[in-house]
């Protein structure tokens, strides 16, 4: 039975903010483009952003200043040139996003409200009550909806159609029936979202399984700074949900089981404020020390008791309710409980400022594109700042999305043919009729385990090389599998088998990535090369998979600017 | 993971099971598990898919109570999964628990429905702001604080659908637009930014949507996972169609003025005449019912019609409040 083959000017995989905001800037400008997304749009885990997004909008900040936080928030990693667009195009970004519905919270006199967070000079989250990526989420879908985007919901993009440096489709199957379908297009933008699902205590939504990733990378594409997982410092003590840095922002202080406020051993001037990477690594250090609390002595507490009721629910209504929901603790009457969670992927699929997908160091690839969290720009370097995710994928997505309108005219469509489809085809065959004994959970559970133990906050060589010999160990494993469910509909089972073996690939170049790099730089903390290493790892990862699934790894020079290298102190 | 002393029940919980690809008729399975305190309802579908039946399908994504995606039944209460906790569930139900998807006729698989009817009713409001959007703006628009609460938390809405299939009308009446869409409807009807806003109301206004139909049952506040408390959005429309004058008589805006009539007049409901006045010369359709009910008691002649002993304050607060012209 032959394959559909759809044609569009443009498909878009993924729906959150990077996703939506580019099929919007594709649909104006007239182009026939499609959304493909595993979810529901409004589903999308951009939604979950609590916190705020970032924009120098107030006369007490300047852009300059907000450049200057993010790259030193990077340590140093970041491409300045991305970092200079960045936060140029922000307070535009947040004029327009506002202009299109976002509701966010007001200052008495009617502007965006702002709040502090961490690593930044000055109060510059814009928020929406602690609900800042639902209302940006909500916006810019219900606008790429009037604007007239097609959206194929609840389908699975199953491979990308590349061949000698040129995107012309993906492979996708509708999740609710299983019928295969070839979308043939001029260009592929990838906005796929991030890869903290191989990690056992995340933050993440269940979807978040990275799967752009390892399908560029089976194509023996790189992979940019895979080594840089952000660990928030607060999620929920146990299941890791996200309690939003805006708690530390209005003035939340964090306290060890002596009651003491023990970010000023750590950062004395920023104290709760510093970076991310810095806070997190001081909260897993007091309950490695021992002055953890909870029934496992693994958490601290974080006191926001002190700004009362009223700040509280107008403020923080969300993270009281989660603390409530999973804790059973009140926030207003008492300290909860937090610890570090694996949280953001600051690495991804390599882009150039415009979105033009790296084919290597020097050339990108034609019809591919990627923004968002999936993708490395890269203007977080080795650690991102709170509240420029948003930012990231609201701005990118739309811009790149000009980028294709732009060089769309310039493409001459690669005819698909079903050997396209073959690639995807053998997968699910493969995982659907395989006869073996392995269950999918129960490898899963034992690679989220080995990257918390091993490839976390703090690593080593040994842990690292440990992390490499449980992927290849489950690589094996995985061939062996049986999923129970041979069904057309809704086979939630065989998503799940096709996710895991996108985690397994992704989480290899996590490791290996990682233990090349002698350093320690923002999340990247080695406990055997504990300092910085501008000489010899001032630069960017490059990592490709050959066909025996070996990584192979290369580095990119940063693009540096007028914020001069410096040592990180806050 | 509570932090309070964690202690284990046992709970039965029997689960709706149904795939229309293989199966005849849906049936229920059993599965008896230990549940700790501190878990969520989606953690027990977790479990059930991974410990027990990988087969077993169910819709989940964020696991914190933002995306919407897993909206389900307990005990036929409508409820997001990821965000309702096991322990309040067994206090109120026992330790015999059913798990069933939000709206049985429109079984795909499992707990996974085909919300189609849902989305379409949500597209029918015109579910955007409408403006012109200025692509590139140098300056910001200003809305004060008292504007912006205008939208009442109802852009909180995470379209879980769980309102949607426990509302009672939305169940028998195919038009009801339902309590998410109307909440929506106000959300954008409320932004001071919307420029659609009298077209929209317009069209609200048709009796084919059915803002009139609401039976003011409060389900929909009562399961909201949000408490975005759909139906005082729906009671806001209301007043916004009385208020800016787009209201036209029909029986249900009737019903409501002669409910209004009735209590500015006994500060009391007088049913037999509330009947009358919305259904005008219609009334005759209902004489059965009326003579039945006029056996039991419940039609009081108009000399017969007592008035509440606070009526002067009564009217006092009728006449500041209404903004019905008919």
């Amino acid at each position: 039975m032959s394959i559909p083959i759809y044609t569009y000017d443009a498909i878009v995989v993924g729906a959150g903010l990077a996703g939506c905001a580019a099929a919007r800037e594709l649909q104006k400008a007239g182009k026939k483009v499609a959304v493909v997304t595993k979810l529901h749009p409004l589903r999308s885990h951009s939604g979950a952003a609590q916190g705020g997004v970032n924009a120098a909008i107030s006369d007490e900040d300047s852009i300059e200043l907000h450049e200057f936080d993010t790259v030193k928030g990077s340590d140093y990693l970041a491409d300045q040139d991305a970092v200079e667009f960045l936060c140029q195009k922000a307070p535009e970004t947040i004029r327009w996003v506002k202009r299109m519905g976002a509701a966010f919270s007001r200052t008495s006199d009617g502007k965006i409200a702002q709040r502090p967070f961490g690593g930044q000079s000055s109060p510059r989250a814009c928020y929406a009550k602690d609900r800042t990526g639902l209302t940006l989420l909500q916006t810019i879908y219900e606008q790429a909806h009037r604007a007239g985007v097609k959206f194929w919901d609840e389908w699975y993009a199953a491979d990308l159609i590349y061949k000698d440096g040129k995107v012309s489709g993906i492979v996708a199957f509708n999740i609710r029936d299983m019928q295969t379908v070839i979308f043939n297009a001029k260009s592929v933008m990838f906005a796929t979202g991030g890869y903290a699902r191989s990690y056992k205590i995340n933050s993440n939504a269940h979807a978040n399984t990275g799967d752009g990733l390892s399908i560029v990378a089976r194509h023996g594409l790189p992979l940019e700074d895979m080594e840089f997982v952000q660990f928030h410092p607060s999620g929920l003590a146990g299941n890791g949900v996200l309690i939003s840095e805006a708690a530390r922002g209005e003035g939340g202080k964090l306290l060890n089981s002596d009651g003491e406020r023990f970010m000023k051993r750590y950062a004395p001037n920023a104290m709760e404020l510093a970076s991310r990477d810095v806070v997190a690594r001081a909260i897993l250090n007091e309950s490695r020390e021992g002055r953890g609390v909870g029934p496992n002595k693994d958490a601290v507490y974080i006191d926001v008791t002190h700004l009362g009721r009223d700040i509280i629910m107008q403020r923080l209504p969300e993270l009281r309710d989660l603390a409530i929901t999973f804790l059973g603790l009140d926030m207003i009457k008492e300290p909860i409980l937090i610890s570090a969670t694996a949280h953001y992927s600051m690495g991804g699929i390599p882009v150039n400022i415009a979105g033009n997908v790296r084919r290597n160091n020097n050339e990108t690839i034609e019809g591919f594109y990627a923004a968002g969290e999936c993708s490395c720009v890269s203007v977080h370097g080795a650690n991102r700042l709170g509240a420029n995710s948003v930012l990231e994928a609201l701005l990118f997505g739309r811009f790149v999305g000009k980028t294709m309108v732009k060089e769309i005219d310039g493409i001459e469509l690669r005819t698909a043919t079903q050997a396209d489809a073959k690639t995807a085809l053998d997968e699910i065959n493969f995982l659907l009729t395989n006869n073996g004994e392995e269950n999918i959970a129960k490898l899963r559970e034992e690679l989220q385990q080995c990257m918390t133990d091993n490839a976390g906050a703090f690593r080593t060589e040994v842990t690292l090389d440990i992390a490499i010999v449980k992927i290849k160990e489950l690589r094996i494993k995985f061939k062996n599998i049986r999923i129970k469910d041979k069904s057309k509909v809704f086979n939630t089972e065989l998503q799940e088998a096709i996710e895991f073996g996108h985690m397994l690939d992704y989480s290899l170049f996590i490791v290996e990535s990682a233990v090349a790099r002698k350093e320690s730089r923002g999340a990247h903390y080695r406990e055997d090369f504990d300092s910085r290493d501008d000489e010899n790892f001032l630069k960017h990862t490059m990592a490709c998979m050959d066909e025996e699934g070996n990584i192979e790894l290369d580095y990119m020079d940063v693009t540096l600017g007028k914020h001069e290298v410096k040592p990180r102190t806050y | 993971m509570s932090t309070n002393k964690i202690t284990t029940q046992k709970v039965n919980f029997k689960v709706f099971r149904f795939n229309a690809d293989e199966d005849y008729l849906p049936y229920y399975e059993d599965y008896y598990m230990d549940v700790t305190s501190g878990e969520v309802v989606l953690d027990i579908l977790n479990r059930i898919k991974w410990d027990h039946d990988g087969s077993f399908s169910y819709r989940r994504s964020c696991r914190h109570g933002i995306c919407g995606a897993c909206a389900i039944k307990v005990n036929g209460r409508s409820t997001l999964a990821c965000k309702e906790s096991m322990t309040d569930m067994i206090e109120l139900f026992g330790n015999k628990l059913t798990i069933e998807p939000l709206s049985i006729k429109r079984v795909v698989k499992d707990m996974i429905i085909d919300k189609g009817d849902f989305w379409e009713k949500h597209d029918a409001i015109h579910p955007y702001l409408i403006s012109d959007v200025q692509e590139h703006p140098e300056h910001e628009h200003i809305v004060t604080p008292t504007e912006a609460e205008e939208l009442l938390e109802a852009d909180l809405c995470i379209q879980c659908g769980a309102c949607h299939y426990a509302c009672p009308v939305t169940e028998i009446n195919e038009s009801f637009l339902g309590p998410a869409a109307f909440a929506k409807a106000y959300r954008f009807e409320a932004d001071v930014r919307d420029q659609s806003h009298d077209e929209r109301l317009q069209e609200l206004h048709s009796e084919e949507q059915g803002i009139w139909d609401c039976v003011k049952c409060f389900e929909c506040a009562e399961v909201c996972p949000k408490d975005v408390n759909p139906i005082d959005k729906i009671t806001k429309l209301h007043q916004m169609l009385f208020h800016e004058g787009v209201a036209t008589s029909n029986v249900a805006t009737r019903h409501a003025v002669g409910f209004k009539n009735s209590i500015a007049k006994h500060g009391l409901l007088d049913e037999g005449n509330l009947v009358l006045y919305s259904e005008g010369p219609a009334i005759i359709k209902h004489i059965p019912v009326a003579l039945q009910m006029f056996k039991k008691g419940k039609i009081i002649m108009p000399w017969n019609m007592p008035k509440s002993d606070k009526l002067d304050k009564i009217k006092k607060l009728v006449k500041s409040s209404s903004t019905a012209k008919f």
